[in-house]
């Protein structure tokens, strides 16, 4: 019998510890784990290496509040609900955080080859940039480039040899502790269907050491193995799984409900400085728990956001604007 | 034919999406970003692009959203796509060469088309830290022609940007630095660059050759002279065309009745 894969969204934020690499299912403002990433400010995890494919409010959650010592990614926002990462912007200012940048491609790529168990992808992206300016290579300047879990180099240039195409970017595959899912469905055994675009999802899960899936439902494994074409990722990949609904709030699930705009605005327009972050989590995440969290959101909220079953999201809602 | 519109009929922001729109050809792949971009592509694919295909870097292909999505995350993405996939697809497709054309944003550009979306200020000690690339290099990098629309201010049109994020037509070899012709740079991936930039003030090309841009047309209500002065380099106006096209009543229809109705990305003109 096969070990019970089945956790607690507190359990699955004590898998993580203080200074682990973490990465995220989803893209900017969608399929965020946030049920997950709340627990992990309530306890405090401090010194976190984030390696994303791409950031969102999740990430400024966790920067703002001081879990985050180095930022590995390429771009942080609210999308329209907010122009860009304030959290992130005054705790570079502050150099409470050190920010390696990458093109969007680049840490794809990089994670890819991480998924497919090589050390390097090769890329042509971003050449003549500032990306590659080698004195922003801000990892190496602070002596953590270890060539264990930190890679040696931020990048190294190389001709093609094979066939004469010209210069190439070798970037290095991450090193991730821990993959944080948040998706439609898994299975008692770990397979994970997810409905919709499923952005980086697939490789992250096997890039990382530790694979959580937190899912808006638990189903029967025999269920999502009658239609094996439409499953994401596969049972082995996936180490533990949560069952904890509506657990991308603020952000949206395909299908299920959509982002709360409102929210994410109010997150933006009061997290600029910390005082008003720390307001803000004291309000939101500190002495909540998930359930606690939806019932402080209430119910009305909630089903304005429920996506149309047919359509997969959700035509009620206006999406901001004026 | 659709006539045009009257000044008291259309906001900047409409001149903008129908200006964008324009940059777009029948049958071409374009890979759009949030905002006016997608208002500007659906808008075309209404009028003179009814074939085009739409890639969202989060990863559907060739979609034909019914409503404008909220970003390229969004649910709405998928209606009536070819295909849901992810972000190794759509990079993948940029860098093995179907991008016809690119719609990007900036917050600083330079005179060769070098475009900053990640800090202002040092970038070891900036004063504000900005999104980040996101996907702006690498479709910058992969497209044979990318668009950018930009806020026009003095600020922003500068001699050197803050940071390079996304390649313009002179570009930098690093480790040392020195600027080289992108063409140079990019060997066998070279296949284009900036090929416009909208502004609130007017419509920039590039001269291929030597990379420089020169103003094309200027909106209606400005003159050449008034953007020089807002523009912190030299601009070459000696191609200038006249005045950028205004919206015709049916792209005015179609921007707010059937596209944005809610005024999301493009507010209406005040009456």
């Amino acid at each position: 019998m096969e070990k019970d894969k089945r956790i607690s969204v507190q359990q699955a934020a004590e898998m993580i510890k203080d200074g682990s690499s973490l990465t995220f299912s989803g893209f900017t403002i969608w399929r965020r784990p946030f049920g997950v990433v709340y627990e992990l400010i309530r306890q405090q995890r401090k010194g976190l290496h984030l390696i994303e494919v791409n950031g969102g409010p999740h990430t400024e959650f966790l920067v703002g509040a001081g879990c985050v010592d180095i930022w590995e990614s390429c771009w942080v926002g609210h999308e329209l609900y907010g122009k860009y990462g304030a959290n992130l912007s005054r705790k570079v200012a502050e150099k409470k955080i050190l920010v390696e940048d990458y093109s969007h491609a680049e840490m794809m790529f990089r994670f890819a080859a991480a998924a497919a168990g090589a050390p390097y992808a090769v890329t042509q992206t971003s050449l003549g940039t500032d990306i590659h300016n080698p004195e922003y290579d801000m990892l190496g300047k602070a002596g953590l480039r270890d060539g264990q879990r930190i890679a040696k180099s931020k990048y190294i240039f190389t001709e093609d040899p094979f066939f004469d195409a010209g210069q190439q970017v070798m970037v290095p595959a991450v090193k991730v502790d821990v993959a944080l899912l948040c998706v439609q469905q898994v299975g008692e055994e770990g397979t994970v269907r997810v409905n919709g675009q499923y952005y980086s999802d697939p490789e992250a899960a096997r890039a990382a050491d530790i694979t959580i899936a937190v899912a808006e439902e638990i189903v029967p494994e025999e269920f999502l193995r009658r239609n094996a074409d439409q499953n994401t990722i596969p049972s082995f990949e996936v180490d533990y799984i949560v069952e904890c609904p509506y657990g991308a709030h603020p952000t949206g699930m395909f299908g299920r409900y959509d982002v709360d705009g409102p929210f994410l605005k109010k997150f933006y327009s009061e997290t600029r400085t910390q005082e008003g972050f720390d307001a803000f989590a004291k309000e939101w995440i500190h002495g909540q728990e998930q359930t606690s969290y939806l019932e402080k959101l209430g119910w009305p909220r909630m089903l304005k956001l429920r996506a149309n079953s047919a359509m997969n999201y959700c035509p009620r809602e206006r999406k901001g604007g004026k | 034919m659709s006539r045009f519109a009257s000044p008291d009929e259309y906001g900047l922001a409409d001149l903008l999406c129908c200006a964008a729109a324009r940059e777009v050809q029948d049958n071409e792949v374009v890979f759009a970003g949030t905002g006016l971009p997608m208002v500007a592509i659906m808008l075309a694919q209404k009028t003179h692009a009814p074939n085009l295909k739409l890639i969202f870097e989060a990863g559907t292909l060739d979609g034909r959203p019914p409503e404008i999505p909220t970003s390229v995350g969004d649910a709405r993405c998928e209606m009536g796509a070819s295909k849901a996939s992810g972000l190794y697809d759509a990079f993948s497709i940029a860098q093995r060469g179907y991008v016809d054309l690119g719609f990007l944003g900036g917050a600083e550009v330079d005179q060769y088309g070098n475009v900053n979306t990640t800090c202002i200020g040092d970038y070891l000690s900036p004063e504000l830290r900005l999104t980040g690339s996101g996907g702006n290099p690498d479709i910058n990098s992969f497209a044979k022609r990318t668009v950018f629309v930009m806020v026009h201010e003095r600020r922003r049109f500068v001699e050197k940007v803050s940071y390079i994020t996304s390649p313009g037509w002179q570009v930098k070899q690093w480790p040392g630095g020195e600027t080289v012709h992108r063409r140079e740079l990019y060997g066998a991936a070279y296949r284009g660059g900036p090929s416009a930039i909208i502004s609130t003030l007017g419509v920039f090309r590039f001269d291929e050759e030597d990379g420089h841009m020169y103003l094309d047309t200027f909106h209606p209500g400005t003159t050449p002279e008034k953007i020089q002065e807002q523009c912190q380099f030299e601009l070459d106006t000696s191609r200038v065309q006249g005045e950028t096209a205004v919206p015709t009543y049916e792209e005015l229809q179609l921007i707010h009745d059937v596209l944005d109705p809610d005024e999301i990305f493009i507010p209406k003109a005040a009456k």
